[in-house]
């Protein structure tokens, strides 16, 4: 919102000792955030009231005239180029070595005539856009004299965060941040000059058919005979945003810049009277923008009987507009439901001035106050106008202020500080709010304009009292020690520490992914996903129920670049409805590393249980998603649970997207991962005896798989067995090898060779009755 | 005879020094203490001395044959050992490492710092109920706030949560007051993305509950907070802002990191940089979380994890965050 500080000096008293130009901080830290201070005028200067003496066409030129053009010390000729100079206007001159626009304004020929300076329009002062013509002066002003004695030109403008207003109804009008600027600086808000209008008319026809208007009040106002807006308020619309009309609708957007009250000025001619209700579904509805609006059974109308004149609070109609020729208007001030012009201004798309005021529930007190304050202005412009009803009020329920009481202890726990009685009274008053000091608490009467839903508990006067008395006057204060430190949760240090691990002993890196499949993806690959969606969207919007596809996606993406990938991350799956934790890992490489990988993933996950539980995991054969090759996929056991899975995507589902290249996956399911306990280390003392290392190489068919051989081995029992490892596979034409280890011993004594040479023998024995060959 | 054995030591000192090869050292032992060597020529003379000279030069030569003996030794092991790192020691080495993401990094640094000021690590869903997101903030329906968060709304009638502060709610009811916590997470915003905006991104929420909580503790808490993450003291300061579920609601500001608070272009020149928001809990919250807001009170702030890890690394885009590439990723290592 922008704020015109020439306007804010009007409502406070000795606004001369106020600095407008660094005020703004301290409304920054006390108030609200300001986005920036901008210096309004400067750049026009030597611009003075001139008045054309003569006026002739140049010859040979479609639009320029010479002119002889007093200026006050003398007469100039000027030559001029806009359609509306003629013999006796006054108009604002630029003298040679003025300047407007950022340029100095200097002798020049002009259709080989020498112009000895220039006649300029509004735009060129800096207050209109699109002007046709130069400005034109009221007669009154005096040739020769500075135009910044009539004009406000020179402003200072401050652009308000209106997000930081959201809470604020009544900081959406000059009147209201004046307020504040008087409390921060202690000055004195001025009273605003209302019209007295006396009830001695007629009511209009209001009628509230909808508890969705809080308050309506309307005046109708005749013989009215001006339609031009008074330059120093075209000045000021401009500055704040907004633009030059006509004079009724200046002023009532003029009100709603003021005080923040929305206004709306019907032609009388077309409105003499006025209910509030629902549209019907489906009814069309032209706004003055000349856009057709299509009604539903929530949109709150102006209407009479089946004709509409303006969506409540939102925007007037075309057809009851005020023309040129309007006379006769009836003044709309109203309140209305928050929340329901909300959700019509979102439902029709259409957000204005007045909607964005009202959505904040303004005060339903203050559509008295604009109505005065209008026609006191209107008046003050057009002094024959009649007041041609009475001020008609529909206020079906008032809002009353509202009691607040504040415990002098609470105030003392929030502020950590005794705050003098006298400065809390002081402040609090200067806001609106009346206050009785009671001893142990304040009883505090909230004004209206803060009550709607700003204000409402005591926390809510400590904000004011901490505000004003500057947050940077607190003291910081450190917590209290607590002698206990024991953790809640372990969730974060449990994924810290996975994701450690793979970083560091398996160099995996970790990616963070979004929670909904790439549509992309899907399409390509053909994968079918049924899952949650987002609302509002058609593509990118079914959550995820596996996030190893999501990162076969971003591992794809890098093969681009890298022969092969691995890449990981903890993140949400939705299964079944719920949030699921998950672990994803994801390897990738060339088709013919696919026996590697699936190793190189069955050696992290054994690594990642060995290391931060201690506990063995067991695959079982299982199935996963109907992209998952069925033969490389195995749940994954520990601790009696199935932990998640590893799997592999099937060879025709990855050649959609990468030729030639193999995806493992790996899913635990971290919440259940996250539970498992800690086995524990049990220390095994180390035998005094020698211990024997026997290596053996088996044979068998290649058709085979090591299963066979691991079955042998552990049917195999000795008391002298130690250990059995697994070293090594030659990979032969017909038959492959594998190197076995045998480490055997004894805690009693050294093994004589006899009992060697047994054990040996029976091996050799046990191995090729279960048919399988040995190098002996 | 003196200067003599002298000279014979200094020159067997010299040879073994400069003896590059086992053999040549073994020559120069037989040159010098060998029967044929100078050393035993004068050691012959001993015979023909008297008892004390025999005395004196007895053990001298003793002492002269065992030094020069190690010396040899010495070198003779000294030249092979150079002869065992005989190789090529200026191959390149890569240490192998993989990354971790870096919104991980900070994240951890940051909760790292709030666990030594005695705060628990605690996590909500991403996926969450409007109760929880909105409601039990005193976020009712149609208040602006929802405006302000334009929400991916979900078909099952959830939604994925617009900010950290659900885990407020879901910490209180589940451990109840006193507590102090901090929640990182992901959030989510239905915004269209570009260099400075993201739909997804991470916060961390911040929540003191206790007896007599004061706004000069939040402070205390914040500049402690920031001043350990960016590794500096910094000021902050405090500005009203509207935030419905606290009360009241603070925006809390850092002093500038580029000009500590001189002014300079990143801080529009004002000395501070806008950080995150905070405020007192406003008590409809601890009411709806099941705590006596007379009892208690407390203080909360959400910090844009994602944003810290971009101004650490100097990242322009936050888009390469989700992107996945490791040819920026990779580059972040693990600490």
């Amino acid at each position: 919102m922008l704020i015109s500080c020439n306007r804010l000096k009007n409502y406070i008293k000795d606004s001369a000792n106020i600095d407008f130009l660094t005020i703004w901080d301290k409304f920054s830290l006390m108030t609200a955030e300001v986005e920036g201070v901008n210096v309004k005028g400067k750049d026009v200067d030597g611009v003075v009231v001139a008045q054309i003496l003569e006026c002739e066409p140049v010859e040979n030129s479609k639009k320029l005239h010479k002119l002889l053009v007093d200026n006050g010390k003398e007469k100039l000729q000027i030559i001029c180029g806009a359609p509306n100079v003629r013999v006796g206007l006054k108009a604002p001159l630029v003298n040679v070595g003025g300047h407007v626009c950022g340029i100095k304004i200097t002798t020049r020929k002009l259709a080989g005539l020498e112009s000895f300076g220039m006649m300029c329009s509004a735009e060129e002062l800096g207050f209109a856009e699109g002007c046709e013509g130069i400005l034109e002066l009221p007669d009154d002003f005096e040739v020769g004299r500075d135009i910044k004695d009539y004009l406000p030109l020179e402003d200072i403008i401050v652009e308000i965060d209106n997000k930081s207003l959201t809470n604020r109804p009544d900081l959406w009008g000059h009147y209201g941040i004046a307020r504040e600027i008087a409390a921060i600086t202690s000055h004195e808000l001025l009273p605003l000059d209302l019209l007295n209008i006396k009830n001695d008319k007629e009511d209009l026809d209001i009628k509230i058919k909808n508890p969705l208007c809080l308050r309506y009040t309307g005046l109708k106002i005749a013989n009215i005979s001006k339609n031009e807006t008074p330059l120093d308020m075209q000045i000021f619309l401009y500055y704040t945003g907004m633009r030059s009309i006509s004079l009724i609708v200046d002023l009532t957007n003029f009100l709603m810049l003021e005080l923040g009250q929305p206004m709306h000025a019907f032609d009388a001619r077309k409105v003499d009277s006025i209910e509030i209700d629902t549209a019907k579904a489906k009814d069309e509805f032209i706004t003055l923008d000349n856009e057709k609006r299509i009604l539903n059974s929530n949109t709150l109308m102006i209407k009479k009987n089946n004709d509409y004149f303006a969506i409540a609070g939102v925007m007037g109609g075309l057809d009851s507009e005020i023309l040129e020729d309007t006379t006769s208007i009836i003044l709309e001030s109203a309140t209305f439901d928050a929340a329901s012009i909300r959700r019509t201004a979102t439902y029709l798309g259409l957000r204005t001035e007045a909607s964005a005021r009202y959505e904040k529930s303004l005060d339903p007190n203050m559509t008295i106050t604009a109505i005065k304050r209008l026609a006191y202005l209107l008046k003050k412009f057009d002094p024959n106008i009649k007041m041609a009803s009475n001020i008609t009020d529909v206020y079906p329920k008032e809002l009353k202020e509202k009691q607040v009481i504040l415990k002098k202890a609470t105030l003392k726990k929030y502020m950590n500080i005794d705050i003098e009685s006298d400065f809390i009274i002081k402040t609090l008053n200067s806001l609106g709010f009346k206050v009785k000091d009671q001893k142990e608490t304040f009883k505090i009467t909230v004004p209206t304009f803060r009550a709607t839903k700003d204000i409402s508990i005591e926390a809510d006067i400590v904000e004011e009292i901490a505000r004003m008395y500057g947050y940077e006057n607190i003291r910081l204060e450190p917590l209290k020690l607590e002698l206990s430190f024991k953790e809640l949760e372990n969730t974060q240090e449990k994924e810290y520490e996975v994701k450690r691990l793979l970083a560091t002993k398996f160099n995996l890196n970790e990616v963070h992914s979004y929670l909904w499949y790439k549509t992309n993806l899907l399409n390509k690959t053909k994968i079918n996903k049924e899952n949650i969606k987002l609302l509002g969207k058609n593509e990118d919007n079914i959550l995820r129920d596996d996030l190893g596809l999501t990162l076969i996606d971003m591992a794809n993406n890098n093969l681009k670049y890298y022969n092969n990938v691995g890449i990981f991350e903890i993140g949400t799956e939705f299964i079944d409805g719920e949030n699921r934790r998950a672990l994803s890992i994801v390897l990738a490489d060339s088709y013919k590393k696919q026996e590697k990988l699936f190793y190189a993933l069955k050696e992290i996950i054994i690594t990642i249980f060995k290391t931060f539980y201690n506990c063995p995991v067991s695959f079982v054969k299982s199935k996963s998603f109907d992209y998952y090759n069925e033969n490389l996929t195995f749940d994954i056991y520990a601790q009696n649970q199935n932990l998640g899975f590893i799997t592999s995507l099937k060879a025709n589902v990855a050649s959609s997207i990468s030729k030639k290249k193999s995806f493992l996956v790996l899913k635990i399911d971290f919440d259940k991962y996250e539970k498992l306990k800690k086995e524990d280390f049990l220390y095994q003392n180390v035998s005094k005896y020698p211990t024997v290392t026997l290596d053996y190489t088996i044979l068998m068919a290649k058709d085979k798989k090591y299963e066979v051989i691991k079955n042998a081995l552990e049917e195999f029992k000795s008391p002298i067995i130690k250990d059995v490892i697994y070293i090594d596979r030659y990979m032969g034409e017909k038959e492959n090898k594998y190197t076995i280890r045998y480490v055997v011993g004894s805690d009693d004594a050294t093994l004589t060779s006899e009992e060697l040479q047994d054990f040996k023998n029976k091996f050799i024995n046990h191995i090729k009755k279960s048919g399988l060959s040995i190098i002996e | 005879m003196q200067e003599e054995l002298k000279k014979i030591v200094s020159n067997a000192i010299n040879e073994i020094k400069e003896a590059k090869k086992e053999n040549d050292l073994l020559n120069i032992k037989s040159k010098y203490l060998g029967k044929k060597s100078k050393l035993a020529e004068l050691m012959s003379n001993l015979k023909s001395m008297s008892i004390e000279e025999k005395k004196k030069y007895g053990s001298l030569f003793n002492k002269i044959k065992k030094d020069l003996e190690s010396k040899v030794n010495e070198r003779i092991t000294e030249v092979n050992v150079t002869k065992d790192i005989d190789f090529d020691d200026t191959l390149p080495v890569e240490a192998k490492l993989g990354s971790l993401h870096p919104v991980t990094i900070v994240a951890k640094e940051v909760t790292d710092i709030l666990k030594r000021m005695g705060f628990s690590v605690v996590s909500g869903p991403e996926m969450e109920e409007e109760y929880f997101n909105f409601v039990a903030l005193n976020i009712p329906d149609d208040h602006p706030a929802r405006d302000m968060q334009d929400t991916y709304y979900l078909d099952n009638g959830k939604l994925l949560r617009t900010h950290t502060s659900p885990n407020q709610v879901h910490a209180m009811q589940k451990y109840g007051a006193p507590i102090r916590m901090c929640a990182p997470g992901r959030c989510f915003r239905n915004e269209d993305l570009d260099a400075s905006h993201e739909n997804t991104f991470f916060q961390v929420e911040g929540m003191v509950i206790d007896k007599n909580i004061s706004i000069g503790n939040l402070m205390y808490t914040m500049k402690e907070l920031l001043s350990a993450i960016f590794e500096r003291d910094v000021d902050v300061r405090v500005r009203p802002g509207f935030f419905p579920f606290v009360e009241p609601g603070v925006e809390i500001d850092c002093s500038c990191l580029i000009c500590g608070g001189k002014g300079c272009p990143t801080c529009k020149n004002s000395g501070w940089i806008e950080l995150c928001p905070g405020g007192m809990i406003h008590p409809n919250v601890l009411k709806e979380s099941g705590i006596d807001p007379e009892v208690y009170n407390g203080f909360a702030f959400g910090l844009g994890i994602t944003r810290l890890a971009m101004m650490k690394y100097k990242i322009d885009d936050i888009r390469v965050l989700n992107s996945g590439d490791l040819r920026v990723l990779d580059k972040f290592n693990v600490e």
